[in-house]
């Protein structure tokens, strides 16, 4: 079912590349956010492999971080990796580099939402599960997918 | 009795009472009381992300505050959520002077509004990171000692084979956190050999159970939760040991669906290491509150033997 999860081509055209997208200010703005240096990442892919929520993920997390380097905004805040994260830190503590790629993706979905659309509102949870699941996963799912 | 600064967060107060309860009555049996703080807010659950939305460590670091202005040195919690956020913010202020200058310039300004509180005499002093955030482990662990646990068990928990659950945001991430090794982690395999019972080692027991995924995706949540239940089964688990409201609830009540799922797998009863520490200290088993776990605990509780004893205190 997982064969090719998150390595199939893309269904839409390849992406264009162009001064103003590459080190523009998208991906100067999430350095800036998240305190990382994108263009420190060297596409091992250590953070794709750990990743326990791969398989769920349209884009792998360094594909993400390779988009976010060439400045491709529309792809990442479009993907349904930002919202799938879970913020484990599996990524941040193995990534050779020392980047902590857990900021990057959590600075992704501060921009994302700044676009105005929350992911995850209060209309969309089931009242049942919201009267047991414990505050923590409360607060946490409206703090990082909702503004 | 000794006191120590407690910290339960909300989740301990109503949906995880039972974690709070078994804590106390754990900790008054190894000599020690905890102390929960006389005014607390929601800490925040997780922690910003940017160094410029420094509203959401506001809260954490006003309770911090508290507890240094109190003259306490120590402030111990339970719930993972609330260790990861308040340990991180009190790191952030502590290393980041633009962090430590921001969070005081507005706690500061903010002070008149709380008057209704308490009438505060004392000179205003900076917050600079002083107190040291523990885990209710992590204490038993570095201060108590786990030797001390093992000289007061009443009821020896040998026989039971028991696979710790580590999840994500009590370790990690490490530079801040500073437990245990991230990827070979220790401290619960030693907390489980001070109860006399035998740890399982299992690949999953420091991947992410879902965490907040449970509200917003719960399908994939499920499938992380078969996945580290079925590898700590496989590995022979009696029971799971965590520390965590939300991976307790991830792990015991979501085997519900992870049955509906997949209708060959075989449930586990899970545990807070507090209940087990408890009980391992003779206390009641009534007092645990079993009734609130999805997952049956008494196949484990049998293996033990003398489940029904202990003294009723």
């Amino acid at each position: 079912m997982y064969s090719r999860i998150g390595l199939d081509s893309p269904d839409n055209p390849p992406i264009q590349l162009d001064r103003t997208k590459v080190r523009g200010e998208f991906g100067l703005r999430v350095d800036e956010l998240s305190g990382q240096q994108l263009y420190a990442c060297y596409q091992c892919g250590n953070c794709s492999s750990g990743c326990p929520l791969a398989q769920e993920m349209d884009i792998l997390p360094s594909r993400i971080m390779r988009l976010a380097q060439l400045g491709q905004k529309e792809e990442i805040i479009q993907s349904k990796t930002i919202w799938i994260c879970a913020s484990c830190f599996q990524c941040t503590v193995r990534c050779p580099k020392g980047i902590d790629i857990q900021a990057v993706i959590d600075t992704l979905r501060q921009i994302a939402l700044e676009e105005g659309v929350d992911h995850f509102g209060p209309d969309q949870i089931d009242c049942k599960h919201a009267a047991e699941v414990p505050q923590p996963g409360l607060v946490g799912v409206y703090r990082k997918l909702s503004t | 009795m000794a006191k120590v600064a407690y910290y339960p967060g909300c989740a301990l107060k109503e949906r995880s009472s039972h974690l709070d309860r078994s804590a106390r009555d754990a900790t008054a049996k190894l000599g020690f009381e905890l102390d929960e703080l006389e005014a607390w807010t929601c800490c925040g659950a997780v922690p910003p992300v940017s160094k410029e939305r420094i509203m959401n460590l506001i809260a954490p670091s006003r309770i911090l505050k508290d507890v240094r202005d109190s003259d306490r040195k120590m402030l111990v919690t339970i719930c993972d959520f609330c260790y990861n956020t308040l340990k991180r913010t009190n790191y952030s202020i502590r290393t980041d002077e633009i962090i430590r200058k921001r969070v005081n310039d507005f706690l500061a300004d903010n002070a008149p509004v709380r008057i209704y509180l308490e009438e505060d005499k004392t000179p205003w002093l900076e917050y600079e990171g002083e107190v040291k955030v523990l885990h209710l482990m992590e204490y038993l662990r570095d201060e108590l000692g786990y030797a001390k646990i093992t000289e007061k068990l009443k009821r020896s928990l040998k026989g039971l084979k028991i696979a710790p659950y580590y999840g994500c945001v009590m370790l990690r991430p490490q530079n801040e956190i500073q437990l245990d090794d991230p990827e070979n982690p220790t401290i619960m395999e030693d907390f489980v050999r001070a109860l006399e019972a035998e740890p399982v080692k299992y690949p999953y027991r420091n991947e992410c159970c879902g965490s907040y995924l449970s509200v917003s995706n719960p399908d994939a949540s499920t499938r992380l939760c078969h996945r580290i239940l079925s590898s700590a089964i496989k590995n022979e688990a009696d029971a799971i040991v965590v520390s965590c409201p939300l991976c307790f609830y991830n792990l015991d009540s979501r085997q519900k669906a992870v049955l509906d799922a997949y209708p060959d797998f075989k449930t586990v009863p899970v545990f807070y290491f507090t209940q087990l520490l408890s009980l391992a200290l003779g206390n009641d088993v009534n007092r645990q509150g079993f009734e609130k776990h999805y997952i049956d605990v008494s196949p484990a509780l049998e293996k033990i033997g003398n489940s029904g004893e202990g003294d009723k205190t």
